[in-house]
């Protein structure tokens, strides 16, 4: 349906804090129309390697682009192109979810009429009677509705995400994973950071195992078992593998 | 920010503190000028009703003038508790505003009263710390700054945008305030063309000095991780500013510009009366030298024969040179008074407001400056009337007779003293070092706070 251009690329990465290794050498690429997951224990590099392509983090060693820019030499160009949702998404807490979605999109220079805003909130199912509250009275899944709106309101290519279901419940994050699938079908390129094998196996086509700041095994998900899935993340953890 | 209760409270907060101060020192102002008034005129009238007496013996009834303050001392009284409001003018002798020499208050002690002055430039710019200390750092610590961040928010405008907001709630928290103080000083004084000047070039470095203190804060909270040490910082910096840089500016420059006491002071001019300046002799000297001048003049052979009154004379004389003497070390002292106010000015490298309370001290008409132009009037004028009597004194006397006379009607026709304050030109004539300070400051925060945007890290 795309013609699956390589949207997110990292070319033998290398991240360091001071004088500590985050990641090593690491090779990755999402084209458009495709979520990959990103799997790994805590410390395996999730965090650090979206926070490169976010241009948080500056490379030490290696490349990455975003539709073929680097963050490094054109970050504002880049972070056009990229939307990101963290784990916890921060918001004003006095401002209402709506406030916060035309906040956002001013000092982002895109312009949202009310009622865009009100569909934006709407599409991300975020009930009607919540749009005008305080966004301090939400719970961690309406923010998470909150921050997806302001990521497709932003028109990106590229969305990241990091653990964006930690902490929904299964139904939130069943729902989460389905406008991502949503999204991603529309053409997007999504990198997903998540400990939710189960999630993963449901919104994702290609499933990448990090350890150690390398990638330590890919999958196509829809061809791998989840039983399969499950051992080698498993083994891997353990440092079977 | 606004929506933060926090604004509404400190509004609240800054209009009471600040309508209480300028209250209180309004009547403080009023009080002082109505007894000015009635004193004034109280003095003028037993002047003028002196009955028949000797015309010198007239002139050491002596005249009291006052200072007539601008209304913007209410704002700032400046010097006020230091050099006193009233000036007594009597023959032979220049006094000071109970201005003496060696102020018990150091210089440092000009710097620490409680008025509305000292809400305006000690305690506001806490105010503007207060608001703007987290600017960015809360950013930082709630997730928002990289939420930003991500959606390619420039750091410059986005800075940008919180300064100017920062400086549009601080004057919503300041404007009722001004707004109630501009309407209790119009229905109290008769604000003059050159007072509301005054006012404006008032507003306006005060503004530039909360923006110096707003760039800084914001460029502070930039460089911190946390807001804990953000505030700490700032609030060392605003010490150093207000608190400890007036001091040690104070310290340096009565060490550098020492300042004679009291008793030495006068003792000198004393001792230069007697012994007489450069080559002209002592007192005796000079006195034979100016009876031989005068049996000249007059070609008499001795005093009893001049047909004028020679102990008036004489005293012309001696109180010319006397006033000579007095001049030089009042302009001497004078001098001194602003050298030192100048070496003060080497602390404003620890902050701004040094500079910026001696604006404020200028502008209000309250400094040095307009002390001494104030004194120098009355000493003209005391000159003008001593004078007088000294005429009438030698003109109705004759040889060593001194039966000269006066009457009220030569004392009501002394004029009385009428000082016109300068203009709003003379106290910027008198403050370029400081506005140069403060623009220096606000240009240094300003482009700080540009290259710190550049550098900000989510
Ligand atoms: N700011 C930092 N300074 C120093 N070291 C860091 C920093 N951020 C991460 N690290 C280190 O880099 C390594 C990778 O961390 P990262 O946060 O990318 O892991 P992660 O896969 O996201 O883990 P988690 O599942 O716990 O979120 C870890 O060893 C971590 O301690
Ligand atoms: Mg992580």
């Amino acid at each position: 349906m795309f013609p699956n251009k390589t949207l997110l690329e990292a070319r033998q990465l290398v991240v360091n804090y001071k004088n500590h290794r985050a990641i090593d050498g690491l090779d990755l690429s999402v084209p458009a129309g495709c979520v990959y997951a990103l799997l790994g224990g805590n410390g395996a590099g999730k965090t650090s390697t979206i926070n490169t392509f976010l241009g948080f983090n500056r490379p030490t060693g290696g490349n990455v682009f975003i539709d073929g820019e680097s963050p490094d030499q054109n970050p504002t160009v880049v972070r056009a192109k990229l939307a990101y949702l963290p784990e916890n998404v921060a918001l004003y807490e006095y401002m209402s979810g709506l406030e916060n979605l035309s906040f956002f999109c001013t000092l982002a220079n895109i312009r949202i009429s009310r009622q865009h805003a009100h569909d934006l909130l709407m599409n991300t199912g975020l009930q009607t009677d919540a749009h005008d509250r305080r966004v301090s009275t939400y719970s961690k899944g309406m923010r998470q509705k909150v921050g997806l709106a302001i990521a497709s309101a932003k028109q990106a290519k590229v969305m990241l995400l990091d653990e964006p279901t930690s902490g929904l419940d299964p139904s939130a994050a069943n729902d989460f994973a389905r406008r991502i699938r949503a999204a991603a079908d529309l053409g997007m390129a999504v990198l997903m950071a998540t400990h939710d094998l189960f999630n993963a196996k449901q919104v994702a086509d290609r499933i990448g195992i990090m350890k150690a700041g390398r990638l330590v095994e890919e999958f196509d998900a829809h061809t791998v078992a989840h039983d399969e899935l499950e051992h080698k993340y498993l083994a891997h953890a353990r440092g079977l593998l | 920010m606004l929506r933060d209760g926090r604004l509404l409270v400190l509004a609240f907060s800054v209009f009471a503190v600040l309508i209480g101060f300028f209250l209180a020192s309004v009547a403080e102002h009023q009080q002082m000028q109505l007894e000015k008034q009635t004193v004034g005129a109280t003095a003028k009238e037993q002047w003028d009703t002196q009955g028949v007496k000797n015309p010198h013996a007239a002139a050491h009834f002596g005249i009291y003038v006052f200072k007539p303050d601008s209304p913007l001392a209410s704002v700032e009284p400046g010097l006020r508790q230091y050099t006193g409001q009233t000036l007594w003018l009597e023959p032979h002798k220049r006094n000071g505003a109970r201005f003496s020499p060696a102020a018990d208050q150091g210089l440092a002690g000009r710097f620490g009263q409680a008025s509305a002055g000292f809400v305006l430039y000690a305690l506001l710019p806490l105010l503007v710390i207060a608001l703007a200390f987290n600017a960015v750092t809360q950013e930082r610590e709630l997730g928002t700054l990289r939420m930003l961040h991500s959606l390619g928010v420039s750091a410059t405008r986005l800075l940008l945008g919180k300064f100017i907001g920062l400086l549009l709630a601080f004057m919503v928290v300041l404007l009722p305030a001004m707004a109630v103080a501009i309407i209790i000083l119009y229905q109290n004084f008769d604000l003059a063309g050159d007072d509301i000047l005054r006012l404006s070039a008032l507003s306006g470095t005060f503004f530039m000095y909360y923006a110096v203190f707003a760039a800084l804060a914001m460029s502070t909270s930039i460089h911190f991780k946390s807001s804990r040490l953000a505030l700490f910082t700032l609030v060392a910096f605003w010490t150093s500013s207000v608190l400890i840089a007036p001091r040690l500016g104070a310290a340096a420059a009565e060490m550098m510009v020492p300042i004679p006491s009291a008793t030495a002071f006068w003792a000198g001019i004393k001792k230069d009366i007697q012994q007489g300046l450069d080559n002209d002799g002592d007192h005796q000297a000079r006195e034979a030298l100016f009876k031989n001048q005068m049996l000249k003049q007059y070609g008499v052979a001795q005093v009893e024969d001049l047909p004028v009154g020679y102990a008036a004379l004489k005293r012309s004389f001696n109180d010319s040179y006397s006033e000579r003497v007095h001049a030089l070390h009042f302009d001497r002292l004078s001098d001194a008074f602003e050298r030192q106010s100048r070496f003060i000015h080497i602390a404003s490298l620890l902050g701004p407001s040094i500079a910026m309370r001696s604006v404020s001290m200028t502008l209000s008409g309250m400094d040095l400056a307009h002390q001494r132009h104030f004194e120098d009037a009355a000493e003209k004028y005391r000159h003008y009337f001593i004078g007088l009597t000294d005429d009438w004194d030698r003109e109705r006397s004759h040889g060593t007779e001194r039966g000269a006379l006066g009457h009220d009607s030569d004392w009501g026709g002394v004029k009385a003293f009428s000082y016109t304050p300068p203009s709003v030109s003379f106290a910027l004539h008198h403050a370029p070092a400081d506005l140069l300070v403060l623009l220096a400051w606000l240009v240094a925060a300003l482009i700080w706070l540009l290259f710190s945007a550049k550098r900000l890290k989510p």
